[in-house]
């Protein structure tokens, strides 16, 4: 367990992402160095599993700020920033 | 071969549309939407029960009437589309309607705005005008005659209002634009193999989530756009007050809330100009 909590972010946005997510994929290989752009997402699925991310960590994410993203480990940080 | 032949009869619409004033060339276009009313069966036969299953016609002799009022319409919306500025810059073609909380919008240059409507009217009209307060990006799907599609493309005034495709490897870009600032332009009328069944007209009707999701996450503000015809080249253009919904958690729900508000704004314009509706498009499958 670490002590910033990351893995238990990974953990629970791993489950968003295996509920939400419409395209088969291995979501248990999913790491915070896996690029985003990987996960099959496009500009309409994304926002199905944005809207879930929001409601699993109970926050807001400011838009501007997910766009710039890269990584999944960009967002675990972006999530903890707004209090995951 | 039927591509080649709508791409001729596209030049031969053009040709008069260069050849006559707009008010005349518009009218032009409207004995072309008519006489391909006749030549098209089947999209005729699709329109006429597309408008017996909204119920706005009570037999089929109503249904075709209303049928090629709307392909006559249609005609009119190619021309009113490559001659667009003289109407956008003249008060008396074009009357705009827009509620407090959308201007309050439209003048902030940080805010962007989601602007919905359906094939009614003439849409691209609509999408001209806002571009004058910031750029509109209006999403679209490629016609399936790639021959008309360049020759329209070729024509079309745009000033800031551009097409976008509806598919794109980059999964934030309606996000970046109305995080920019810029309007995105949807229509919400066509079938959607992956939407959410919403009522249209009382029937399930497949729909594209695409405008409530980006409301819902975007928190982007959300308003419905109809451009009515009064005349050739003449329109009236309001904009609804801001639809809001909270979320409630339940993703699907709040989505369909949404769209269950634009069909049913959709449907009132329908309603009240059932011949200035695109009827020729599988709705209901």
């Amino acid at each position: 367990m670490d002590a910033d909590g990351t893995s238990e972010v990974l953990s629970r946005l791993r489950d968003v992402l295996r509920e939400s997510a419409v395209e088969e994929h291995d979501w248990d290989a999913v790491a915070s160095e896996t690029p985003i752009e990987s996960l099959g997402f496009d500009s309409l699925t994304i926002l199905d599993v944005l809207y879930d991310v929001e409601e699993e960590f109970g926050i807001a994410l400011d838009p501007k700020q997910v766009v710039k993203t890269r990584t999944v480990g960009e967002i675990i940080a972006l999530l903890q920033q707004n209090g995951a | 071969m039927l591509h080649l032949l709508e791409y001729w009869a596209a030049r031969l619409a053009l040709f008069g549309v260069d050849l006559l004033p707009p008010p005349a060339a518009a009218r032009w276009a409207a004995g072309l939407g008519s006489l391909w009313w006749t030549a098209d069966r089947p999209r005729r036969r699709v329109a006429i029960s597309n408008i017996l299953r909204a119920g706005l016609a009570g037999d089929a002799r109503q249904a075709r009437a209303i049928g090629r009022g709307a392909a006559s319409n249609m005609g009119m919306v190619l021309v009113e589309s490559m001659k667009s500025s003289l109407v956008l810059d003249d008060p008396e073609r074009l009357r705009v309607d827009i509620p407090g909380d959308v201007a309050a919008v439209l003048e902030d240059p940080d805010r962007g705005l989601i602007v919905v409507s359906g094939h009614f009217g003439n849409w691209e009209i609509a999408g001209q005008w806002l571009s004058r307060y910031k750029p509109v990006a209006g999403i679209s799907r490629p016609m399936n005659n790639p021959r008309v599609q360049e020759l329209a493309l070729g024509r079309r005034q745009r000033r800031a209002f551009r097409m976008i495709p509806k598919y794109d490897p980059d999964p934030g870009r309606f996000l970046k634009l109305l995080g920019d600032g810029e309007i995105l332009a949807l229509l919400v009328d066509q079938h959607a193999r992956q939407g959410i069944d919403v009522p249209f007209f009382g029937h399930p009707a497949k729909t594209h989530t695409t405008a409530a999701m980006l409301h819902l996450v975007a928190r982007t503000p959300l308003t419905f756009a109809v451009c009515r015809r009064t005349a050739p080249m003449t329109f009236e253009l309001s904009l609804s007050p801001l639809i809001e919904q909270q979320r409630s958690g339940d993703r699907n729900a709040d989505a369909e809330a949404i769209l269950r508000t634009l069909n049913s704004l959709l449907e009132e314009a329908i309603r009240r100009d059932p011949d200035q509706y695109l009827w020729g498009h599988r709705r209901w499958r």
